[in-house]
């Protein structure tokens, strides 16, 4: 790393400092793209300098979770972790992220780097980086306008697993996945981590892959998620059963987490420590946006951020019984109001509010699912002062399930920290 | 096929697990709630192959799939040849989406030159357009305007006659969208086209319970869908600045 990018960097904290001052807590792009333009080695150079590597988590769904989980695990070996948490996943927003830590030597403190990224971005970036770790999460049919089908993300994905100089590890129940993990080079490990016939059992519509394998992992073979209950899971590892605390309920929660320790054990190879990552993993917060229980004005509520069907499902099967307040939104982000529909919304039962731009579209699905919509209230600001007026639910909390868009206007409304990770 | 006619109506929903991609196999969810709110029995059967199949069809679904399947999908709907050839022509109303009604018709020209033989039971055949169309769509259709949203890289050419004339949009790539048969609708209007359209729904429905000798009322659930699905089309209509419903 030489100060030659000295130059760049200057320039990109004084666009970042102008993008600021322009628009308070946004315009994070604009620096990255200044730098990104000037010195475009910065970004990899950068990433590929950290002395424990570079690991990448990316798949369909599940990523924020698995890497602040990741995180929180290494960080609770003493590592000390560069991660993108809060910011976008494009590469101009992981230049303005570097831009934040970097020394006018392009060089950033720090041991690791844990990358979250999009499928789709990452392919683009990933070809100029040499991640030590590369961790898959799923494939599933995600924003169908963009990627169209589930091959071409397993492509990407594949793509992205290519460049991995010393472990992949991947979801043995995702077929996409699994047959990707048979077919990397023998220069690289492969690290598989599954569910038991039992786990997989007591969801019967599935984990929301868009293919499942028919066989399941066998303990000697990787990591095992054993059993999920409400927010608690055990999770066996190398013969012995760990208990494990989710940040919220629901099997893809216990999967997020055996996710990251499998990549924990990846990135950190003997020094991993199995009771160490499983109790930092036990005591992470709720994660932002999804399941995120907040209280405004002295009211709890529980904010459900949706970003495909498949996660729609998976929340609608896994809300606690008996939720007797929901607000449904869906916004803007959402194109195509077919894209919902796959999912069986009749879960749900009873939804005060369906709101958002696409407050109608929502509402027409959730009616066909024969969920009783009292009101449609296109206006998300004025539904969620109706909503958040209403007494105190007698059962389960308010809950409000959104897309991402309406979740920024939710926050945007109710004066909460937005929060740049949230996916756009 | 049948001995005793079954009292209410069955909803075939063909290869929901190949071709749903947009949820358009939720058609057949719409038509059996619409028929359940007007209090007749409804209930809709998956079908994976013909060993799947109910004795008695009262109205067939077909959604779209993924190019990557279409061999797969093709394949798996041939041994549907002959019972599909007698629900066209014994007036079963049949509604096809995308991909699904391709494989009906003569075939598939493939944008990289090669073709896909369909089962040859809707004439005409899908060729590539130009470029992919996917955006909100706006059909002049008999007595209805339609809209819906499209998502295709082919056209329609050779059909015999279309659903209706493009108001906005790509359709069959020649100015009108689909085709029609008898009873039977193709279209690329994909998702919960007759959720968001329901008069043609209750055109389907309406074939149905007549050849059933079933009277079927009028129902407050379904007005009140169907004035939700209103909100959501003219929402469509104004941005595209047309005129509301
Ligand atoms: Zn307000």
């Amino acid at each position: 790393m030489s100060v030659r990018y000295a130059p760049a960097i200057l320039l990109g904290r004084v666009a970042r400092t102008l993008a600021r001052w322009r628009k308070p807590g946004g315009g994070s792009a604009v620096p990255g793209l200044v730098v990104n333009a000037i010195a475009p080695g910065f970004l990899p150079r950068t990433l590929n300098s950290f002395p424990g590597g570079l690991v990448i988590v990316t798949g369909s769904s599940g990523k924020s979770t698995t890497t602040k989980m990741l995180v929180a695990a290494l960080r609770a070996h003493g590592s000390s972790v560069f991660t993108n948490q809060s910011t976008a996943n494009i590469s101009q927003g992981l230049t303005s992220a570097l831009l934040e830590q970097v020394s006018l030597a392009g060089r950033i403190a720090g041991d690791i780097a844990v990358l979250e990224m999009d499928e789709g971005h990452g392919a683009l970036i990933s070809g100029s980086l040499e991640p030590r770790v590369v961790v898959l999460t799923n494939v599933m049919v995600d924003q169908i306008d963009r990627f169209h089908d589930s091959d071409m993300v397993a492509a990407m994905l594949a793509k992205i697993a290519g460049r991995a100089t010393g472990t992949v590890v991947v979801n043995a129940d995702d077929l996409h996945l699994s047959r990707l993990g048979d077919g990397l080079a023998p220069t690289v490990d492969v690290a598989r981590y599954g569910v038991t016939p039992e786990v997989l059992a007591a969801n019967p519509r599935g984990l929301g892959y868009t293919l499942t394998s028919p066989t399941r992992l066998l303990a000697e073979d990787g990591m095992l998620l054993s059993a999920v209950d409400g927010r608690d899971a055990t999770i066996l590892i190398n013969g012995t059963e760990h208990a494990v605390h989710l940040p919220a309920r629901g099997t893809h929660y216990a999967v997020d987490a055996l996710t990251a320790l499998a990549a924990a054990q990846a990135a950190l190879s003997s020094r991993f420590d199995a009771a160490t990552a499983v109790t930092a993993i036990s005591t992470i917060p709720p994660v932002f946006g999804r399941g995120e229980v907040v209280s405004v004005n002295g009211t709890t509520v529980e904010f459900v951020l949706v970003q495909n069907p498949a996660s729609l499902q998976l929340n609608v099967d896994s809300l606690a019984p008996n939720t007797e307040q929901i607000l449904v939104a869906v916004g803007s982000d959402v194109r195509d109001p077919s894209y919902l529909w796959p999912a069986d919304t009749s879960g749900l039962g009873h939804v005060l509010i369906a709101s958002g731009s696409k407050a109608h579209d929502i509402g027409l699905q959730l009616v066909y699912d024969g969920v009783t919509v009292d009101r449609i209230e296109p206006d998300l600001g004025r539904a969620l002062d109706d909503f958040l007026a209403l007494p105190e639910p007698a059962t389960g909390v308010k809950t409000i399930i959104f897309s991402a868009d309406s979740m920024r206007r939710t926050r945007a409304h109710l004066g909460l920290a937005t929060n740049e990770a949230d996916p756009t | 096929m049948t001995l005793a006619p079954t009292p209410g109506l069955t909803v075939v929903s063909l290869l929901p697990k190949l071709l749903n991609t947009n949820g358009d196999a939720a058609n057949a969810r719409v038509l059996a709630q619409r028929a359940r709110w007007a209090g007749i029995e409804a209930s809709v059967v998956p079908v994976h192959t013909v060993d799947d199949l109910p004795d008695s069809v009262d109205l067939v679904v077909i959604g779209s799939g993924t190019d990557t399947d279409l061999i797969m999908a093709r394949d798996a709907l041939l041994p549907f040849a002959d019972v599909a050839r007698a629900w066209l022509a014994g007036g079963v109303p049949v509604l096809a989406v995308g991909t699904g009604w391709e494989l009906l018709s003569g075939g598939l020209d493939l944008a990289d030159g090669t073709a896909i033989d369909g089962l040859g039971l809707i004439a005409g055949r899908a060729s590539s357009l130009p470029a992919r169309a996917t955006d909100d769509i706006v059909v002049a259709g008999d007595d209805v305007r339609l809209i819906g949203f499209e998502n295709h890289a082919r056209g329609f050419t050779g059909a015999r006659r279309p659903v209706g004339r493009l108001i906005s949009g790509t359709g069959n790539g020649d100015g009108f969208e689909g085709s029609v048969a008898g009873n039977f609708i193709g279209t690329h209007l994909h998702g919960p086209v007759l959720a968001r359209n329901p008069e043609l729904a209750d055109r389907m429905l309406g074939l149905a319970c007549t050849a059933k000798g079933l009277v079927r009322p009028m129902s407050a659930q379904a007005d009140t869908a169907d004035d939700i699905a209103k909100a959501a089309r003219n929402q469509v209509a104004v941005r595209l600045g047309l005129d509301a419903d």
